[in-house]
């Protein structure tokens, strides 16, 4: 048998399906305990149920994309491992350059006219070697960083320590936002405008469509569209792109 | 039994649940590789993989790191578990654990930011690995209708997308606190394109700077 067919072969997708199956259960049990403890102290039922619906609704689009990561690498590595890869633990920009690289230092280009077994295995290994040490992190110094965290909220009063998150994320979405502005006027040599301007139109767009969207949800008041308005914008500006693409 | 054992009670379970199955995941995937390769009749070469460390794995060591440093204040601990083993961080389970949190209107911080983020996640997650199972199921007939030319755009941009619309949620109510990393990020994109390839390592000078303008302005205003 080829190795690209053994590589989406039923016991390759037993092995792939069981780990996924197994973060599934965990899943769903980190879920019901979340649950359970919000009710035990005292969070409205329609608050939790606003969180699930809203995480749900989010996360279809990015997933449908993390699919396209899938279908990417299944043409060099088969379907069952790029699936448990981005099922599990994997980021969507992370693997594949991982997986190109890996090929390189076992000398074979990412394909799978040139994939065999042992390079297979080197590069599966490698991808995980390579994304793991955050749950390492995690399985060490989780307890201590956040008990840290907790007692230092306690000092500095519990007002800063949710206005420093905040502040985080408008640092980590500005990061993204200012190399989408460099993309397009350094992106094919410093200030030479030549670079691709779509990822910057494509969040003004959603950016545009998230305010429309708020503006009318605050001015009906209309709390459902509050849960959805972030996967709407998100959508929008997808479709955003798509147009702009077809007309530059 | 009171709300603090009861809080008390399911943090010292999240943290032997998250050891535990975190444990267990990284057993699972190190040996995945060994097992799928015995099916296959070749094991992995060690000193390739070194090699391959030591060439591309450096850099995701060290954004894994400031992920870590980072993401876990925001996600709290059970959300933290979480997030690392099932991935996907940036480009979902942040975003979707910072809207749950407005959505709800929870503080960081607190033991209900903890659980909403800890919801968000795992429901995230779930759909996620739905999705990529409907998928893979459905393979064959979505391959050319994922794949096809005019729809690419939409799924290279998902990113961009999320961000901007995040980023009119965010800025429009501090505004003033935004301009700075703004500008300074921009600059740093334009002047170096080559760090664009780095992003992930520049969100601790670029969130650095947001929590020290937010830091100033609540001494500003404790002091009134």
């Amino acid at each position: 048998m080829q190795v690209m067919q053994q590589l989406s072969s039923p016991v390759i997708y037993l092995i792939c399906g069981g780990i996924v199956a197994f973060v599934a259960a965990v899943c769903v049990v980190f879920a019901v305990r979340a649950w359970r403890a919000g009710k035990a102290i005292g969070m409205d039922t329609a608050v939790l149920r606003r969180v699930v619906t809203s995480s749900a609704s989010f996360s279809v689009l990015p997933a449908v994309a993390i699919l396209l990561g899938v279908i990417a690498l299944s043409g060099s590595l088969g379907i069952p491992w790029p699936w448990l890869r981005l099922s599990v633990i994997g980021a969507l920009h992370y693997e594949t350059q991982v997986a190109q690289g890996a090929a390189e230092q076992v000398g074979i280009h990412l394909s799978g006219s040139e994939m065999t077994a042992s390079a297979f295995a080197t590069i599966a290994l490698l991808m995980s070697v390579c994304i793991m040490w955050g749950m390492i992190l995690n399985l060490f110094l989780n307890k201590k960083y956040t008990n840290r965290l907790s007692r230092n909220a306690g000092k500095s009063g519990p007002s800063f320590g949710d206005q420093a998150m905040s502040a985080m994320f408008i640092g980590l979405v500005s990061v993204y936002m200012g190399s989408y502005l460099g993309q397009w006027i350094s992106g094919n040599g410093r200030f030479a405008f030549a670079g691709s301007p779509l990822p910057l139109l494509t969040s003004l767009c959603a950016a545009a469509v998230m305010a429309g969207l708020t503006w009318i949800a605050e001015k009906k008041q209309l709390k459902w569209l509050e849960d959805f308005s972030l996967a709407i914008a998100m959508l929008a500006g997808m479709a955003c792109a798509v147009l702009l693409n077809a007309v530059m | 039994m009171n709300r603090e054992d009861m809080i008390a009670r399911y943090e010292r379970g999240t943290h032997r649940i998250g050891k535990i199955v975190s444990l267990v995941t990284l057993i699972l995937l190190i040996g995945a590789p060994f097992l799928i390769g015995s099916v296959l009749g070749a094991m992995p070469d060690l000193p390739a993989v070194a090699r391959g460390f030591l060439a591309v794995g450096l850099v995701w060591t060290a954004s894994s790191v400031v992920e870590f440093l980072v993401y876990t204040p925001m996600l709290g601990s059970g959300g933290s578990y979480l997030a690392f083993i099932t991935g996907n961080l940036i480009n979902m389970k942040i975003p979707c654990a910072i809207n749950a949190r407005d959505l709800a209107g929870v503080k960081a911080g607190t033991k209900e930011n903890e659980i909403v983020s800890t919801l968000s996640i795992a429901v995230s997650s779930l759909v996620t690995i739905l999705v990529l199972a409907l998928g893979v199921l459905l393979l064959q007939p979505l391959q050319p209708i994922l794949q096809s030319p005019a729809l690419q755009p939409a799924f290279d941009q998902v990113v961009p997308a999320l961000f901007g619309a995040m980023a009119y949620k965010y800025y429009r109510k501090n505004l003033k606190l935004a301009v700075w990393p703004l500008l300074l990020m921009s600059a740093v994109f334009i002047l170096l394109p080559s760090l664009q390839s780095q992003t992930s390592i520049l969100i601790i000078p670029g969130g650095g700077l947001a929590i020290l303008l937010a830091y100033l302005k609540y001494r500003k205003e404790k002091k009134q």
